[in-house]
């Protein structure tokens, strides 16, 4: 692709996200959407982390404790220290990179299935972390979270308080769908960059990488810290959204589904996350008409899917380019 | 203390059962069954149908069970996992068909059995009481059982024609291959047989502990923590993996009860600091 | 001529077996040595040993009087010890020129996030390497496969392309794992002649190899081992008349030592 339908391409998903796709709410009226879609941006930046880890050839089923770990650090930042919302984007973020750092010098030794298996029970440990640990509040979790503030450069609000607004949800969905496109635009300039090169030479072959001097360690730890970042983003947002965070805010199924995202979407892709969240978030949500069949006949499609194209949706692109 | 190795024990023979059958599809096809705990509870629900409802007698209700998984393992590997495998770039795509087909079979056991837990009449009545040790019987009968299978599974892989096959695939595709194993045919066995194994635990304790279609996920966690205890793909490493995780419940029931429900998380950072010093559990082959 | 590598009493344990047991040699500026042995002699474990990707049990391997061995295989690689692997490994699914580019690691100037942010000095490097690359790639005759993905590259052309990614790094020493395994008499007589081009481009050459007709043509020097030990040293001349070569090869492997 040249870099001028590259640009072209960004600006109509800007337009799109940004103008669009809330003025067909408006028409439509169905403003629920706003949370929906609001979920999938926030979902999809999380599955963004897990992509990263795949990338260097770790298959993560961890971002659920990042995610969740991110939910609680904003939840008592707020509640009990008073933090501006905006802040705890970032510093629960950086707390998700400390934790992975520590956890991930050991783990991240580990190879296939062993790495697959030590990050899902990972999640576990997290959650029931969060169930024993008198900070998080047990099972009752943290509820009554405020809505953010507003945001103030030189006596110029530039975003109002979230709670004068008529609809917070409209709001949040702007956030949510910001931070989306600034994650996916960091991911891409990584992956498009000489790193995503260095972390591709990782993922074909750890030996012959560290025979041309790369410090495989050291950037494993990277990869996994970018991961965890987005995955406390993630969570830490999430729980301003819905004003509560649990122990069961994410347990090993939103581990599961975050890794399903990515090999959704495409394991080669970088926006293989984004269109694998929304695909799976909507269809589990359209199939909801179905009642008790519901389970049956999104798993069902996820099965005919993997038949089909196993190497994800964006694989379909490649296909039809080659033949 | 008696009574803790007892209820070790107990839960060891079939813990260890349960991870035979993982690992013995992720050794001969590198695939991690997502699916397995929810194998375990197809198999259940079979013997429920078949005892409890239907009052055909057990071990005919158990062997239903294997049997049926049986059949649906070995179609899994043939239609499902052989096309994926030969069609993926990456072998890690047998994880989401895995985790659709757990899913799938969640959905399965909800719309036909519903929600309830649901249990069957004792095998047998009464209650071991000696040397400081008390267990019912039926859990005695059900141990054994278990632990007979086991000794079963070992001398199987060890002296049939089959069961060397499918060692030599599990350490060697490739050479398997050149030797004139016919390879598509054993693994489609072994995943077939580690399908039934998974049915047949879950048959029996469905005479002791009931079965209900929430299960499957915490199932097969657990058996995914028994094989990296163990080793992965390694048949003495799942054994071993299954008493220990058996054991090691068991204590912790005992030891941590005034502590709350922490048992899991006490053994799962053991576990995380355990694989840190050694990456391949207690006699895995390196992976990767 | 001074050494650029000594090994010095090199010995590796696994368990109860030795695999190598005290050996000792220097390795000078510009030579081409060669490590040869029967199977099973030690000869793949010395090498790890010296490309620090194993740690030895006693002694050591300096490089430029510094010591190397027990250190990570990138840091001996960033001092200018650069292995090279047998032919499947390489990074299968890059492009031939990207695969040689990726592994221009050592050279860069910018930081990670410097290559992220694509400052000036990055892109300076980015060029840098992309030139590099090219004068690498005409240089193992691969220019035409550059676009080519490297897993479906010929066979003849993986090795090159192992070279070339040793190459890129900029080393001094350059440690070549049996470079002539597998290839017929044509291909042997090329591959000798591109590793005597190493020379002439100033670099260092150990290899360890099995093909004795090629080993006698190249080597400036060879070390023999077997049962890990040393047995003899010297220049071809020298080892095809020593007495306890002779006797490690008698059987079945004495033709092939080109005698």
């Amino acid at each position: 692709m040249t870099d001028n339908r590259k640009l072209i391409g960004l600006a109509v998903f800007l337009l799109a996200v940004f103008v669009v796709v809330p003025w067909l709410i408006a028409v439509t009226g169905r403003k629920d959407f706003y949370y929906t879609l609001t979920s999938v941006a926030l979902l999809s930046i999380a599955s963004a982390g897990v992509w990263m880890t795949f990338y260097i050839g770790r298959i993560n089923m961890g971002q659920g404790a990042f995610a969740l770990m991110g939910a609680y650090v904003a939840a008592i930042l707020i509640t009990q220290y008073g933090v501006s919302f905006w802040w705890t984007i970032p510093l629960s973020g950086l707390f998700c990179v400390l934790a992975s750092l520590v956890i991930g010098l050991p783990i991240l030794r580990l190879r296939g299935v062993y790495f697959a298996m030590v990050s899902l029970v990972l999640t576990e440990v997290t959650r029931l972390l969060s169930l024993a640990l008198p900070i998080t509040g047990g099972a009752k979790g943290i509820t009554n979270i405020p809505l953010p503030g507003a945001i103030s450069l030189f006596g110029i609000t530039l975003v109002p308080d979230f709670a004068t607004l008529e609809n917070p949800r409209i709001a949040f969905y702007y956030v949510a769908v910001t931070l989306m496109v600034l994650a996916f635009a960091a991911m891409y300039r990584l992956v498009n960059s000489r790193i995503g090169h260095i972390c591709m030479s990782l993922q074909q072959n750890e030996e012959l990488a560290s025979s041309i001097g790369v410090n495989i360690v050291h950037l494993r730890l990277i990869a996994f810290g970018i991961s965890s970042f987005l995955g406390g983003v993630s969570g830490s947002v999430f729980a301003v959204v819905t004003q509560s965070v649990y122990p069961s805010s994410f347990t090993v199924t939103d581990s599961v589904n975050f890794m399903l995202n990515c090999f959704l979407g495409g394991l080669a892709y970088v926006f293989g996350p984004m269109l694998g969240t929304l695909t799976l978030y909507f269809g589990w949500n359209l199939l909801f008409e179905t009642g008790e069949f519901q389970l049956l006949i999104y798993s069902t499609a996820m099965i005919v899917l993997m038949l089909i194209l196993p190497n994800g949706l964006l694989s379909l692109g490649e296909n039809r380019r080659k033949g | 203390m008696e009574q803790v190795i007892a209820n070790g024990l107990y839960l060891g023979t079939q813990y260890a059962l349960i991870a035979l059958g993982l690992t013995l599809i992720f050794g001969l096809m590198n695939v991690l069954n997502f699916a397995h705990g929810q194998m375990y509870v197809l198999g259940g629900f079979v013997t429920y149908t078949i005892y409890g409802q239907l009052g055909l007698p057990f071990p005919v209700a158990v062997l239903a069970s294997g049997i049926t998984l049986a059949v649906i393992g070995g179609l899994m590997e043939r239609y499902l996992f052989r096309t994926v495998i030969r069609r993926s770039h990456r072998e890690e795509s047998t994880m989401l068909l895995a985790a659709a087909t757990a899913f799938f079979f969640d959905a399965v056991i909800l719309l036909i059995f519903g929600e309830k837990q649901r249990g069957v009449p004792k095998i047998v009545k009464g209650v071991f009481n000696h040397f400081g040790v008390i267990l019912p019987y039926d859990r005695i009968v059900v141990a054994v059982i278990a632990g007979l299978m086991i000794l079963a599974f070992i001398l199987f892989m060890k002296y049939t024609r089959t069961g060397r096959a499918m060692r030599a695939l599990a350490q060697d595709r490739v050479a398997a291959q050149l030797m004139g194993i016919k390879v598509d045919r054993y693994t489609m066995i072994g995943f077939a047989l580690g399908a039934m194994l998974a049915g047949v635990v879950g048959g029996l304790l469905v005479s002791i502990t009931g079965v209900n279609s929430g299960i499957g996920g915490p199932i097969s966690v657990k058996a995914f923590l028994m094989i990296m205890i163990g080793g992965a793909g390694v048949a003495g490493g799942a054994i071993a993996g299954g008493f220990i995780l058996g054991m090691m419940e068991s204590v912790g029931l005992t030891v941590l009860r005034e502590y709350g429900d922490v048992t899991y998380l006490v053994i799962f950072g053991a576990l995380m600091v355990f694989l840190a010093i050694r990456p391949n559990g207690l006699m895995g082959k390196p992976w990767g | 001529m001074s050494s650029i590598l000594e090994v010095r009493g090199l010995t590796k344990k696994f368990g109860g077996l030795t695999a190598v047991n005290d050996v000792t040699f220097d390795v000078r500026e510009k030579e081409i040595l060669s490590v040869i042995g029967p199977n099973g002699a030690g000869k793949s474990t010395l090498f790890k040993l010296i490309s620090s990707f194993l740690t030895p049990t006693e002694g050591e391997v300096r490089y430029k009087g510094e010591r190397i061995s027990g250190l990570a295989p990138h840091i001996a690689a960033r001092k200018g010890v650069v292995r090279t692997f047998q032919e499947t490994t390489i990074f299968r699914n890059m492009t031939v020129r990207d695969n040689i580019i990726v592994a221009h690691h050592l050279r860069s100037k910018a930081s990670l996030a410097g290559f992220f942010l694509g400052t000036a000095v990055a892109r300076a490097d980015e060029r840098a390497f992309g030139e590099s690359a090219d004068e690498i790639l005409s240089f193992l005759n691969l220019s035409d496969l550059s676009g080519e993905k490297a897993k479906n590259l010929p066979h003849g052309h993986l090795r090159a392309l192992g070279i070339g990614i040793g190459l890129a790094t900029d080393p001094a020493v350059l440690l070549l794992d049996e470079p002539f395994a597998g290839m017929n008499h044509d291909e042997t007589g090329k591959a000798v002649a591109m590793v005597r081009r190493l020379r002439e481009r100033g670099l260092t050459v150990l290899l360890v190899e099995h093909d004795m007709p090629a080993v006698m043509k190249i080597s400036d020097r060879i070390v023999v081992i077997n049962f890990g030990q040393k047995i003899a040293e010297g220049t071809p001349a020298e080892i095809q008349a020593n007495e306890r070569v002779i006797e490690a090869y008698l059987g079945a492997e004495d033709e092939s030592i080109g005698m």
